[in-house]
C-alpha cells in the first residue's frame, strides 16, 4: 500500500467514525423522545393515548421495514435539501439518522417498559409529575439497559454507513467498493473489512464497560 | 374531625375479560395520629383501598376526604401537592435501585423544588431518624430488605407528611426484622404524630401496632373498631376467624380446604372463649368456678398476647355436654367480668 493509500483509509476509518457517532447522536435525538412518547401513550403507560400511540407505533413499523439502501434513496431530496448534496459523508448522516431514530424509538421503548412499576408508583406516591417521572425515574432505572441499546445502535448504523459507501457515501465502506471490488486491490479490501470489526468490537467494548460500570443492582 | 374520610367507597375493574369489583361501598374513618390497620386475606381488595386514599387508584364511586380535601376536585396540581403530605411505603420497597440510599430519599424533596443543599440535610436528618447513617453512599442492592424498608420509610417522610401509608410493608419480611420495622413504625408515629394506616394480611401485626382496624373480605369491611374489642368480642365470622383461631386470613383460607376434605374427629358439645383483662388472672377464675360449679371443663387452649401494648389472656374451654352445667359456667364466668364468646 503506498502512502497514499494509507492516508486514505486513515481519512476512510474517521469517516466512518464521524457518519457513526454523529447519525447515532442525532438518531438519539429523534428516537430518545420518539421512544418516550411510546411508553408514556402506551395502554399501561404514564398517559395513555391511543390515537399518539397508534401513530407513533405504526411510523416506527413503516420506517423499520424500509430497507436501509431504499431509505437512502427515498430521502434524497430530504438530504438536498439539508446538506446541499447527496454524496459524502455528511450527506449518508441524514438517511442514517431517518434509519437510526425508528429503531431507537423501539429500543428506548422496550428498555423503559423495563421498570418495575412500584418504583413509577412509589414516585407517583410522593407527588412527581409524568415529566419528572420519565427524567428522573425511568431513565436512570433504564439506564443499563438504554447504554446497551445504544451500543447496538451504534453497530447496526455503523453497518449501514458502510453500505452507503456503495453509492459514494463516504467512509470505509466506500474506500471498500472503489478500491477492492472494481479494481480487485484485495489488500484494501481486507484491511478495510478488518479495520470495519475492530471498530464495530471497539464500540462494543466501551458500551459494554460503560453498561457494567453504571449497573448498581447488583453487588 | 377524621384525617381520612371515606364515604361509599366502591372501585370496579374493567378488564378485557372481566369485570372485578374490587371494593364495595367502603365506609371508614381515621383519627389523626392514630395507626389503623386494615386486614384481610389476599385479593380482598386491601391494596386497592389504600391506593385509593391517595388516588393512585381512582374510585369509581365515592368520596374520599384527606385532611378536609375531597380528593375528586383536586387539580392535578393539588394533587400532587397533597400527596407530598401522605407517605407511602410498600411491599416490594420500590427503591430507586440506580440511585444510592442518600439520593432515594431526597427523591421527593428535589421533585418538590427543595434546593439540593437543604435536601440532603434533611435526608441525613431521616437516614438518622431510621438508624442508617451509615449506608448513605450505599446503593440499595447492598442492603438487607429491612434495611431497604428503612430506607423507603425514610423517602416517605421526606417531606412531613401528616399519613404514612403502609401496603404490606412488613410482609416481605422476617418475623424479627418485622418486630423491628413495626417499633420504628411506632416510634415515629409516638415522636411526630404521624396518622399510619397499616394494611396487611397479619393479624399479629395489627396486634402490636394498631388502635384501630378493619376487616375486610371480598371488597367489604366486614368488621371495624378499636383493635382491643375486636380482639375482645369479633362479632364477624372473618374477625372470629382471625382472633379465635390467631391465624392469619391466608393460612385460614388453606386450612378451610384442608378442613372440609377432612373428617371430624372430635366433637365438643359446646365450646366457649374467655378473654381475660390485665387484672384477672386464668387459675383462680378457672379453678374457682370448678369448684363452685363442680363439673370439670376441658381447656382446649390458653394462650396470652399482645394486644396494643397490654398483656391478653385468651382461652378455649370445652364445655360438659348437660346444659344446666353450661349455663352455670358461663353465668359463673361473666358474673367475674369475663368477656364470654361462643365458639363454634
Ligand atoms: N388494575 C387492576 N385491574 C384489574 N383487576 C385488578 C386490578 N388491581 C386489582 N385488581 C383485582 O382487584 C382485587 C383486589 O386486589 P388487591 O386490592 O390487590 O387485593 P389485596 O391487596 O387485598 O391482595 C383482586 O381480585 C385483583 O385481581
Ligand atoms: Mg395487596
Amino acid at each position: 500500500m503506498t502512502a497514499n493509500e494509507i492516508n486514505m483509509i486513515l481519512t476512510g476509518v474517521w469517516q466512518t467514525v464521524y457518519m457513526t457517532l454523529v447519525s447515532t447522536l442525532f438518531g438519539y435525538v429523534l428516537g430518545l423522545p420518539w421512544g418516550i412518547a411510546l411508553t408514556v401513550t402506551a395502554k399501561e403507560g404514564l398517559h395513555p393515548n391511543k390515537v399518539v400511540y397508534r401513530i407513533l407505533d405504526i411510523a416506527a413499523n413503516i420506517m423499520r421495514s424500509v430497507p436501509f439502501l431504499i431509505m437512502l434513496i427515498l430521502v434524497m431530496p430530504l438530504t438536498m435539501l439539508i446538506v446541499g448534496k447527496t454524496y459524502g459523508s455528511t450527506a449518508t448522516v441524514v438517511p442514517l439518522v431517518i434509519s437510526a431514530a425508528p429503531l431507537i424509538a423501539r429500543m428506548v421503548e422496550s428498555s423503559l417498559n423495563e421498570v418495575d412499576h412500584g418504583v413509577i408508583e412509589a414516585a407517583q406516591s410522593v407527588g412527581a409529575t409524568n415529566f419528572q417521572i420519565v427524567t428522573r425515574v425511568l431513565i436512570g432505572e433504564a439506564r443499563v439497559s438504554l447504554v446497551s441499546g445504544a451500543t447496538i445502535t451504534i453497530g447496526t448504523v455503523l453497518g449501514y454507513s458502510a453500505m452507503a459507501g456503495t453509492i459514494g457515501g463516504g467512509g470505509l465502506g466506500d474506500i471498500a467498493i472503489r478500491y477492492g471490488y472494481y479494481r480487485y486491490q484485495a489488500d484494501i479490501l481486507w484491511t478495510t473489512v478488518i479495520l470495519l470489526v475492530l471498530l464495530v468490537q471497539l464500540f462494543q467494548a466501551i458500551g459494554t464497560l460503560i453498561s457494567v460500570r453504571m449497573d448498581k443492582r447488583h453487588i | 374531625m377524621p384525617i381520612i374520610e371515606v364515604r361509599n367507597l366502591s372501585k370496579t375493574f374493567v378488564t378485557k375479560d372481566a369485570t372485578v369489583q374490587a371494593l364495595k361501598e367502603i365506609n371508614f374513618e381515621v383519627e389523626e395520629g392514630d395507626i389503623y390497620g386494615i386486614i384481610g386475606m389476599s385479593g380482598a381488595g386491601k391494596s386497592t383501598l389504600v391506593r385509593c386514599l391517595n388516588y393512585l387508584e381512582v374510585p369509581t364511586q365515592g368520596t374520599v376526604i384527606v385532611e378536609g380535601h375531597d380528593l375528586s376536585k383536586l387539580s392535578g396540581a393539588e394533587l400532587r401537592s397533597l400527596r407530598s403530605s401522605i407517605g407511602m411505603i410498600f411491599q416490594g420497597f420500590n427503591l430507586l435501585m440506580q440511585s444510592k440510599v442518600i439520593d432515594n430519599v431526597m427523591f421527593p424533596l428535589l421533585i418538590h423544588k427543595v434546593t439540593k443543599a437543604e435536601a440532603k440535610k434533611k435526608a441525613e436528618q431521616l437516614l438518622d431518624t431510621v438508624g442508617l447513617s451509615d449506608k448513605a453512599q450505599a446503593y440499595p442492592a447492598q442492603l438487607s430488605g429491612g434495611q431497604r424498608q428503612r430506607v423507603a420509610i425514610a423517602r416517605a417522610l421526606a417531606m412531613d407528611p401528616k399519613i404514612l401509608l403502609c401496603d404490606e410493608a412488613t410482609s416481605a419480611l422476617d418475623p424479627q426484622t418485622t418486630q423491628s420495622i413495626l417499633q420504628l413504625l411506632k416510634k415515629i408515629n409516638r415522636e411526630t404524630g404521624i396518622t399510619i394506616v397499616i394494611i396487611t394480611h397479619q393479624m399479629s401485626v395489627v396486634r402490636e401496632i394498631c388502635h384501630n382496624v378493619a376487616i375486610v373480605q371480598s371488597g367489604e369491611i366486614v368488621e371495624r373498631g378499636l383493635v382491643e374489642d375486636i380482639f375482645t368480642h369479633p362479632q364477624s365470622r372473618a374477625a372470629k376467624q382471625l382472633v379465635i383461631e390467631g391465624k392469619d386470613p391466608d393460612e385460614f383460607a388453606k386450612e378451610q380446604e384442608a378442613k372440609s376434605k377432612a373428617v371430624p374427629i372430635l366433637h365438643e358439645s359446646r365450646k366457649i372463649r374467655i378473654v381475660f383483662g390485665t387484672q384477672s388472672s386464668f387459675e383462680p377464675v378457672i379453678a374457682n368456678m370448678i369448684l363452685t360449679v363442680g363439673v370439670p371443663v376441658n381447656i382446649l387452649r390458653a394462650s396470652t398476647m399482645d394486644v396494643g401494648g397490654t398483656a391478653r389472656g385468651d382461652m378455649i374451654l370445652g364445655l360438659p355436654a348437660d346444659p344446666a352445667s353450661q349455663e352455670k359456667i358461663i353465668s359463673y364466668l361473666k358474673e367475674r367480668g369475663l368477656a364470654v364468646e361462643e365458639v363454634q
